[in-house]
């Protein structure tokens, strides 16, 4: 049996955040993948500044194999029904189109974290004073002795499921899915992210080039078809929009909890195991993920590195240290935020002023009748509550984290 | 309608360049490659230099006093004597191996800790060679800590001039980055002091140095944040001891109590003068004195010029103020229970005898870490003409609001000697101030764990407001590689560095620090 200082289920990029601050303070870290490396993810790879930020800081410059073309994005556009579209460019400049089989492959090497890939994990037993982590490389059962465990394996964490059981069926699932068509006619600007609020389009509906291709992807709740749904959208940029593609040539897709950054409600783990990145539940708004969680990936090995130092409960100081994370992520969806500042790293406000009268009205009633589409999941009170929760208490209560 | 920007898109779009409104970077650089590792470890030995490898040995030093930097060290080396360190240096120009030197590991921003490579610790060296009473002097080691060195001084009644208040920094430490002292406005930051010192070379060259010999190296040394040289001995200028007599003055504005520092300052009208604050809500003016007849001629002139109140008269002033906003009730809670813990720190009668405080080095030391100090410490600080001071103390102030609920706030004179002008380009002192520069330090009260992305986020916004300033950052020793370019300038930066490159030409010693 294998005996480390910090074994971590994933090898995304909060896993080789949270790699590089273990190995970095000297500490023995083991990296479990299940998929050989480098391994495809499925993902817009549509990284926000300050998750670029981190990548150049923590891990240099990024190499070119990392990147998809166009190399970069420089801001969003959100679209509405009434045919209003808003261009906003990033504050913090431009900011890769990752290529995430390469980009995570590259940044857990620079993490130099021992990695064991084609390795599933398959369960855990918190002993108190460390962690038996079982896994399976190539069908054989291999065992690992850990003193913490990091769950960085994302929105469908077997690590959460293990120390949670009950918590995939506490939260709406969605499913997320994209479509790579080959191009007739885009009038889209390439160099912008693309979304729409669209009640009768999906929950997140997107589009926006790579490589040659369009990709055009719809989120909504888990249950619905794929094919429709996206047939749908695909229509509706045809006749709207005068996007002509081809029929797809490939398509994939994923399950994702697009709530607990919303209403507050992460997981961070029990005893000696930390969950991380969107395992946590942490989801910036237009469903970036990558900046959170390379973020709370590296606070989740500080908060590691500061338990060995200050001999104390590493729970606590995760959980004290996530703070400033989850206020980011968070401050995102709250709606007083949004109103008042900028929790963006685009900015909306501006760009709504930028518009008439006539045009700043349908856009809020068209993102009101957006906002609608959400009644089902009831997050409201909890809405109002963590929003208020805010400039009262000067962040977010950790009463409804687990 | 379609409302797209039209700003042009950067040279490389996805380079670190890109990143136009966040200047923050390499705060934790990649690990050096360990190349020629192995043959370098075989050839220091050979030259009888020990040089430690295990896990603990390295893992000491993986990360210093700011906490948000942490790197392993391929080895370490406890220094020894100036021998043993120009052969460590001989034998990593040679292999082209990283050396950074570590004194009390005060830094912030992780300059003291080694991203691989070997970690000179110089807290091996750490003996007073010898003592002058009657020329003022002292010829010590540069691995002592300040408060080792006074308490060698006390025994011959004598005292050092000017020393960081944190004492746990080492001599050498301070003399390569600044290092100020409530008495600074008349004497100068810890630097000025050093009268000669012995240096050894990135190439491994045993040379003394001062003003008159060698005088270029001894500019380039002094203040040099360890790009020039290590110093292994430094003769220093000394004092008589005196106890203090020391007065306390209260303000609720910053500015007042800023204005009031600087009218003293400018007067000569104290020995010591300093500002401490909690929060910008009892802001504390302390002034000190050598001599009665120093004390007796500020109470005749310039006591009653000054706009501050003693204890009492602060406290009636705060009540109401306080009463009318119940929503502060909270703040004036924290402000009494620190007065009830702090005050009496500072009145200690094993230090305070008939009105006299002696041990001021034990006093101050102490209160830091007791009350200001915590396993990490994050202060970002500003260095400031005088006229610009009242401005960077003000936004600071309103950076330490925005992050923490409560902080402290440490403002001193630095006295500029003209004679050192050399030795300040490209240093922690301003090039725009004369006379005197300005420091403010801006401590979060770090009474809970913070994650580093916050820290740093915060750190980030004080440099900024140098940047914006055209200011410097006095310890340095807490400033990012990344703003250096940024605050003094291309040219400036770009001279000393092809100097580094002439001095070090494998750019082996304390690489990543500044250049």
């Amino acid at each position: 049996m294998r005996n480390v200082d910090v074994i971590i289920v994933g090898a995304s990029l909060s896993a080789a955040a949270a790699a590089k601050r273990l190995t970095d303070a000297g500490l023995e870290t083991v990296v479990l993948e299940r998929k050989s490396l480098p391994r495809h993810k499925i993902c817009s790879g549509i990284l926000s500044p300050r998750g670029h930020r981190f990548l150049i800081e923590n891990f240099g410059p990024l190499p070119r194999e990392a990147l998809h073309e166009p190399t970069s994005c420089r801001g969003v556009t959100f679209h509405f029904p009434s045919m209003v579209s808003m261009s906003m460019d990033f504050f913090g400049g431009t900011t890769p189109h990752l290529h995430r089989k390469y980009s995570d492959h590259w940044a857990i090497k620079q993490s130099r974290a021992e990695v064991h890939d084609e390795t599933s994990f398959a369960a855990l037993e918190d002993r108190g004073d460390h962690v038996l982590v079982h896994a399976r490389k190539n069908g054989e059962p291999v065992e690992y002795r850990a003193r913490y465990v990091i769950g960085a394996d994302g929105p469908s964490s077997l690590v959460t499921r293990a120390v949670y059981p009950d918590y995939p069926k506490q939260i709406p699932w969605f499913f997320v899915g994209q479509k790579f068509h080959d191009i007739i006619d885009c009038p889209l600007d390439q160099q912008y992210f693309h979304f729409w609020f669209h009640p009768d389009l999906g929950h997140y509906t997107w589009s926006h080039a790579r490589d040659g291709r369009q990709i055009v992807g719809v989120g909504f709740k888990r249950g619905d078809n794929f094919a429709a749904k996206h047939a749908n959208v695909v229509n509706y940029l045809s006749e709207k929009h005068g996007v002509k593609l081809k029929e797809h040539t490939d398509d994939e897709g994923c399950a994702e909890n697009f709530g607990p950054s919303l209403i507050n409600r992460y997981v961070f783990g029990k005893g000696n195991v930390l969950i991380t990145g969107q395992a946590a539940g942490f989801l910036n708004m237009i469903g970036e993920g990558m900046s959170c969680a390379l973020h709370s990936g590296a606070i989740s090995g500080e908060a590691i590195v500061e338990a060995r130092l200050r001999n104390r409960p590493v729970q606590e100081l995760y959980r004290r240290m996530i703070a400033s994370e989850v206020r980011r992520t968070t401050d995102q969806w709250n709606p007083l935020k949004i109103a008042f500042d900028r929790p963006h790293e685009a900015d909306f406000p501006a760009a709504l002023m930028a518009l008439s009268w006539r045009e700043r009205t349908k856009v809020l009633r068209d993102m009101w009748r957006f906002v609608v589409l959400y009644k089902e999941f009831k997050w409201g009170r909890q809405i109002l509550r963590a929003a208020l929760q805010r400039p009262l208490l000067g962040g977010y209560s950790m009463q409804p984290w687990r | 309608m379609d409302t797209a920007p039209s700003n042009p898109l950067p040279p490389c779009p996805v380079g670190p360049d890109s990143l136009i409104a966040i200047k923050r970077q390499q705060t934790n650089p990649a690990r050096w490659n360990g190349a020629n590792w192995a043959a370098f470890a075989v050839a220091l030995r050979a030259a009888e230099v020990e040089l430690l490898e295990s896990l603990a040995a390295c893992g000491a030093f993986a990360t210093d006093a700011g906490g948000t930097a942490y790197g392993m060290p391929h080895g370490v080396v406890i220094a020894r004597d100036a021998r043993q360190i120009s052969n460590l240096l001989k034998t990593a120009q040679e292999h082209g191996v990283p050396v950074t030197v570590r004194g009390g590991g005060l830094t912030t921003e992780g300059e003291s800790v080694a991203f691989g490579g070997v970690l000179l610790d110089m807290t091996g060296m750490s003996r007073v060679k010898s003592i002058d009473a009657a020329a003022l002097t002292v010829r010590t080691e540069c691995g002592i800590f300040w408060h080792s060195l006074a308490e060698e001084l006390r025994r011959e009644g004598l005292d050092y001039l000017s020393a960081p208040l944190n004492l746990t920094s080492t001599v050498g430490g301070s003399l390569n980055v600044g290092g100020i002292d409530v008495n600074s406005p008349r004497l100068g930051c810890s630097a000025d002091q050093a009268v000669a010192l012995q240096v050894v070379t990135p190439t491994g060259d045993i040379v003394e140095c001062s003003e008159t010999e060698r005088a270029d190296l001894f500019q380039r040394v002094i203040l040099g944040y360890g790009q020039f040289g290590v110093i292994t001995e430094a003769t220093l200028k000394v004092r008589r001891y005196t106890p203090l007599r020391m007065h306390y003055f209260y303000y609720s504005s910053l500015r007042t109590a800023v204005e009031d520092l600087q009218i003293l300052d400018r007067n000569d009208a104290s020995d010591y003068s300093g500002i401490l604050t909690i929060m910008d809500s009892a802001v504390n003016l302390l002034v000190a004195f050598d001599s009665d007849e120093r004390e007796a001629a500020f109470n005749a002139k310039w006591r009653a010029r000054l706009r501050g109140h003693g204890e009492f008269g602060f406290a009636l002033r705060a009540i109401p103020r306080y009463a009318l906003r119940p929503w502060k009730w909270p703040e004036a809670l924290y402000l009494w229970q620190r007065k009830r813990q702090l005050f009496p720190e500072f009145r200690r009668p094993e230090y305070l005898r008939d009105g006299l405080m002696h041990d001021r080095t034990v006093v101050f030391s102490r209160a830091v870490w007791k009350f200001w100090g915590s396993r990490q410490m994050v202060i970002p600080d500003l260095a400031t003409s005088a006229e610009k001071f009242i401005k960077a103390v003000e936004r600071g102030n309103a950076v330490c609001r925005k992050y923490f609920p409560y902080y402290t706030l440490y403002c001193v004179g630095i006295k500029l000697r003209g004679d050192h002008k050399p030795h300040y380009e490209m240093s922690c002192i301003p090039p725009d101030a004369t006379g005197w520069a300005y420091g403010c330090e801006f401590e979060p009260v770090m009474d809970r764990v913070y994650s580093r992305d916050h820290l740093q986020s915060f750190k980030n916004e004080i440099y900024d407001i140098g940047v914006n300033l055209g200011a410097s950052y006095y310890r340095f020793g807490g400033m990012m590689k990344g703003y250096i370019r940024r605050a003094l300038g291309d040219e400036v930066v770009d001279r000393h560095l092809a100097m580094k490159r002439k001095a070090d030409p494998a750019m082996i010693l304390n690489r990543d620090v500044i250049f």
